[in-house]
């Protein structure tokens, strides 16, 4: 007994005093990449790894037929080819498993810097951990605006904020009011000024939730029901009974897959008929979405910052989803591209620092600017603001709202807005189901 | 006088316990100067803040028997406290974690009068309902932050041991060891204690012990209150580790049974049991996850193992690990074991 | 005047149909708490399982879903019967805290392995019988296809579970095992086989009504949860065993949680504005369910304490 007890904890020790193994190599910059690969978002997770792994493998090798600076040649030129590594971990969409692991790949791995973590609870936890130990981070994915207003020193953000996400999708309405949008005439503002809006009760949710709030009075639209809800809800018709009450134009929503799911079947049995329904991303673009619903997801909205049809107008998003769905078999999605351009936005940087010190990664971060046509989602491109109230944000990113069509028997994610990107004429008003 | 004797006082414990509760006591003690991973190091830390909690749910859970299943509101009173005052006030920790364990308590006093009328599974349920109730409501009260949460501004010269702000986690480490042998202390007074008697009599049989004039419900209300404290205390910590809370991070109901699950796998009802129970689920918990997880491609798989052991330990003994060592022990000298 | 009366309406109609979907949900649990006072913590996942075995069988077999519900109650009842044998069955020997414990591990055991085999999307049937179809009458109110079949299943059930427990010996002899356990084994009752017995009907009446809300739900390894709890909550509300409580308890439940929209109505009309009364509804049950066992600790219908 007593001899097993003392194996035990012998065991146990050594188990916690060997540190990661890592085989150090010369021409290597490790890049830690913190991520939802299990748990309630791991489908998204797959989607952001896939990404990251492809804007990697073509940062590392030079592929000829690909228009980015970083496939030109292998590996960060200035740092004499040094390739990319990436050390995944999975936080589970818990945010202490996040920090906790932000402080394994910073004094273990001895990481360059951190990309991540599409939840923005983790993502904040992380960046807190980032900000004490002054290693620099890249974040592709999470889009709360409370983010960029801690004022650290030592993150900064790719993708835009729910703030510029809502904002777009007023835009949109006004634009839709004014005969902006493609092959649809001027649509009366009676028919859209009704605004019914049900988000989910997270971090993320109540964020939209309040935006949606300020943007509906700033552009005085009537939003008659603002509800929040319990995420992962067993049921959401009482909720979709409230909305329908309402008689909205158009209805909002914030709402991650299964409840985005649920919340269309909910709406579809209760035969709602708004003008216009738009999903703030999340759940409404995974691919789950239109996997599920089918042609009931027919002439949905969705801001994203992704569809396969950028490839129309950009000549690089195509070849890189080209390759993409050669690797993992479906088009790339906002997750996939947007973690696909946080990784480029790491590569640009260490390229311009020339130099893999936090300091000197820090000054080239806010000093970089990226070309819009080095990029896959369509972007004007990468600048992060360093001063004013969003410090660390991208000031060239942009959101895009697309619409489900069916094309022949796929449906595909039409560009709506910008109305000038527009791929084809809006469907309007909402089908039904 | 008496309690800080009896705190000190481990003499009905066998030799052999106590030279291992010492050999691991010094192994905390120096584990920062060992060569160490840092994901060890937060694993250490995870470990002594389950330990803290489980020495906590030990109180109700086992010294009590009553299974409580919403100590996560207690953490969440605890947090929101410490972050709310350093957020809006400018507080220390030191002086928003004491009022933090007072809210807690006085919460726990006007909910544990009703709740100690109820018994068996009915009290473990109601106890989920309660806490679940106060996460709802801190999840729309503004001036908590909503879903939002609050995040703690990272103070301009760290390390700071007035707000709790340190760069390397082996400040932390401390801090937390700290608190966890005053709690091993506080505990080791409280199973002496006039409390701990009337508590397990209560456990072996409420009737009699209420025949012998024992307040059972007043017993159990004022148990409660002491594992609340615990909880409570180290909800303060966690603010200030994490540098930021939300409602379903620091309330949720996973939380509450995790905390049940590991003082109940270590042993409840004894003094090294919870902190056995975290030594065995964090580690395994974290390493696991880290080596079978995502990375892997197998997912779920460390959870099914945990699982396993759980559903292992409940079947072969249901007074978990301990009270394997404590069956070992009757067998062998066929009778006396300390708990 | 008339919107306000149809809103009551929607909410009172929809309130009673979702009620009944979760006392069926909950029935499963109520008959092994009272033949063996254990609380199942994996309850929420029997359901998931009997949604993926309608929702994975169906377009094997190529039939509509709703001839599935058969295999999924039969799925239902070997996994209770294997959980008794394999776990329960140890369990019981020990403490109430050991059934929690015990349980609580089989969960994540069966969760965790659907996500190993079945990944984590959410799922759900796609073409059925009873897909995607609704009925409207009266003042615009909309009745689910689904959820009337699950209200409808759900009055089966209940019927068909009263029936077996106080009109047939096997009936009886769960009952004298409920009971006193010790004098029902005297009275040459093999309470072994009936405690087995109990989970065959608890495992199979859940993963049928898993198998008819995939229909309507999606399917994930992580949706027991959410079932659990308001299982847990109906049970102890119509009180630990009553099979007539658990039925009444749902109902209560599910007019609670419809109570959201017909508060909106009212406000409507008399211009008050509470927007987050929404995320308050399961709130709502909880603390109803609290006070209700403040006052009544044995539940509305419970005789057993």
């Amino acid at each position: 007994m007593r001899k097993l007890a003392w194996l035990t904890a012998a065991a146990l020790l050594a188990a916690l005093l060997i540190p990661g193994l890592a085989l150090a190599e010369d021409k290597e910059i490790k890049i830690g990449v913190i991520y939802p690969l299990t748990g309630g978002a791991a489908a998204e997770g797959r989607e952001l790894r896939a990404g990251a792994e492809l804007a990697q493998e073509i940062a590392n090798s030079a592929m000829a037929d690909i228009d980015m600076a970083m496939a030109k040649n292998a590996g960060i030129k200035a740092l004499g080819g040094a390739k990319i590594t990436l050390i995944l971990k999975d936080h589970q969409g818990n945010p202490q498993l996040g920090a906790d692991l932000a402080k394994k790949l910073i004094e273990d791995d001895k990481v360059v810097g951190i990309l991540g973590c599409y939840h923005s609870s983790v993502t904040k936890t992380v960046a807190a951990v980032c900000e004490r130990f002054g290693v620099p981070m890249i974040n592709d994915s999470s889009t709360s605006p409370a983010l960029t207003k801690a004022g650290f020193k030592w993150f900064w953000r790719t993708t835009p904020h729910d703030d510029q996400f809502t904002k777009d999708l007023f835009e949109f309405l006004k634009g839709l009011s004014e005969g902006k949008a493609k092959g649809v005439k001027a649509v009366p503002m009676a028919d859209l000024k009704t605004l019914a809006a049900a988000c989910e009760k997270t971090e993320w949710g109540t964020n939209v939730s309040a935006t949606i709030k300020r943007y509906a009075d700033e552009y005085k639209f009537d939003l008659a029901s603002n509800l929040l809800y319990a995420a992962k809800s067993p049921d959401l018709s009482a909720e979709v009974q409230s909305l329908l009450a309402a008689k909205p134009g158009a209805m909002l929503f914030a709402s991650y897959t299964s409840d985005a799911i649920l919340m269309m079947k909910t709406l579809q049995s209760m035969k709602a008929a708004p003008k216009i329904l738009w999903g703030q991303d999340a759940g409404f673009e995974a691919p789950e979405f239109v996997g599920t619903l089918g042609d009931a997801s027919v002439g949905v909205l969705t801001r994203t910052v992704f569809t396969p049809q950028v490839a129309q107008v950009k000549k690089v998003s195509g070849q890189v989803n080209n390759l993409y769905k050669e690797k993992v078999g479906h088009d790339l999605s906002g997750a996939s591209a947007r973690a696909f351009t946080g990784l480029q936005a790491w590569v640009y940087v260490l390229e311009k620092a020339a130099s893999t010190k936090p300091e000197d990664i820090q000054k080239a971060c806010n000093s970089i600017t990226i070309p819009g046509e080095e990029l896959v989602v369509p972007w004007n491109g990468i600048k992060f603001a360093t001063q004013g109230e969003d410090i660390g944000q991208n000031v060239l990113g942009m959101g895009m709202i697309g619409q489900y069509q069916k094309k022949g028997d796929k449906i595909t994610l039409e560009i709506a807005y910008p109305f000038d990107l527009a791929t084809t004429n809006l469907v309007y008003p909402f089908p039904g189901f | 006088m008496e309690a800080i004797k009896n705190a000190l006082d481990f003499s009905d414990f066998p030799r052999l316990d106590l030279s291992l509760a010492g050999a691991v006591f010094a192994f905390l003690l120096l584990f920062p100067a060992l060569p160490h991973s840092s994901f060890a190091m937060a694993t250490m830390i995870q470990f002594l803040m389950f330990s803290l909690y489980g020495m906590g749910w030990n109180t109700i859970g086992g010294y009590a028997g009553q299974v409580d299943l919403g100590k996560a509101q207690y953490n969440g009173i605890g947090a929101y406290t410490t972050a709310v005052m350093m957020v809006r006030w400018d507080v220390p920790f030191w002086v928003s974690m004491p009022v933090g364990m007072a809210l807690a308590v006085g919460w726990s006093f006007l909910i544990g009068y009703p709740l100690f009328r109820l018994k068996g599974h009915y009290f473990s349920i109601a106890t989920i309902a309660t806490s679940l109730v106060l996460k709802d409501l801190f999840e729309v009260w503004d001036f908590v932050g909503a879903a939002t949460g609050l995040q703690i501004p990272i103070r301009s010269k760290l390390p700071d041991f007035l707000y709790l702000q340190f760069r390397h986690d082996y400040y932390y480490y401390y801090i937390l060891l700290a608190l966890f042998v005053v709690g091993i202390l506080y505990l080791n007074a409280f199973r002496h204690s006039r409390l701990g008697f009337q508590l397990r009599a209560i456990k072996d049989n409420e009737d009699v012990a209420k025949s012998l004039g024992i307040d059972a419900h007043w017993c159990k209300i004022k148990a409660y209150a002491v594992a609340t404290a615990f909880v409570a205390v180290v909800g303060s910590f966690h603010a200030c580790y994490n540098f930021n809370i939300e409602p379903e991070d620091v309330m949720s109901l996973d939380l509450s049974v995790l905390i049940a699950m590991m003082a109940l796998l270590g042993g409840a009802g004894s003094l090294w049991g919870p902190i056995i129970g975290a030594a065995i689920l964090v580690p395994l918990k974290s390493y696991m996850g880290d080596w079978l997880g995502a990375a892997s491609g197998l997912e779920g798989l460390n959870l099914i193992i945990y699982g396993g052991i759980i559903m292992l330990i409940a079947a072969v003994q249901p007074r978990g690990v301990w009270g394997m060592v404590e069956a070992v022990r009757a067998r062998r000298r066929g009778g006396y074991a300390a708990s | 005047m008339e919107t306000l009366f149809a809103e009551l309406a929607k909410s009172l109609v929809s309130g009673l149909i979702m009620g009944m979907v979760f006392a069926l949900v909950a029935l499963g649990l109520t008959v092994i708490f009272g033949v063996m006072d254990v609380v199942n913590f994996a309850h929420g996942e029997f359901l998931m399982i009997g949604m993926y075995t309608t929702l994975l069988t169906s377009p094997i077999l190529k039939v509509d879903p709703l001839v599935t519900l058969p295999l999924a109650g039969l799925v239902g009842a070997a996994l209770g019967v294997m959980c008794y044998y394999g776990l329960v069955r140890f369990l019981l020997r020990g403490p109430m805290v050991a059934q929690l414990l015990g349980t609580f591990g089989l969960m994540l055991t069966l969760r965790n392995l659907a996500l190993l085999f079945l990944g984590s999307e959410p799922q759900i049937v796609h073409e059925g019988l009873l897909v995607g179809k609704s009925y409207v009458f009266g003042p615009g109110i909309v009745l689910e296809s689904t959820k009337l079949a699950a209200a409808l299943l759900s009055i089966v059930s209940f019927a068909v579970v009263w029936w077996l427990i106080r009109r047939t010996k096997l009936g009886m002899a769960l009952t004298a095992t409920s009971l006193d356990a010790e004098g029902a084994r005297y009275m040459g009752i093999s309470t072994e086989r009936m405690n087995a017995t109990a989970w065959a009907i608890g495992g199979a009446s859940v993963s049928i009504a898993g198998g008819l809300l995939v229909n309507f739900w999606p399917v994930d390894p992580n949706v027991g949860l959410l079932f659990t709890m308001i299982a847990f909550a109906t049970v102890a509300l119509g009180g630990f065993g009553s099979i007539r409580g658990a039925f009444y308890a749902g109902v209560i439940i599910g007019l609670i949680v419809y109570f959201p929209p017909a508060w909106d109505a009212l406000s409507n009309f008399g211009g008050l504005d509470w927007p987050s009364i929404h995320s308050f509804k399961y709130t709502f049950v909880y603390l109803i369910y609290f006070l209700i066992m403040v006052f009544r600790p044995q539940g509305l219908f419970g005789w057993k304490q």
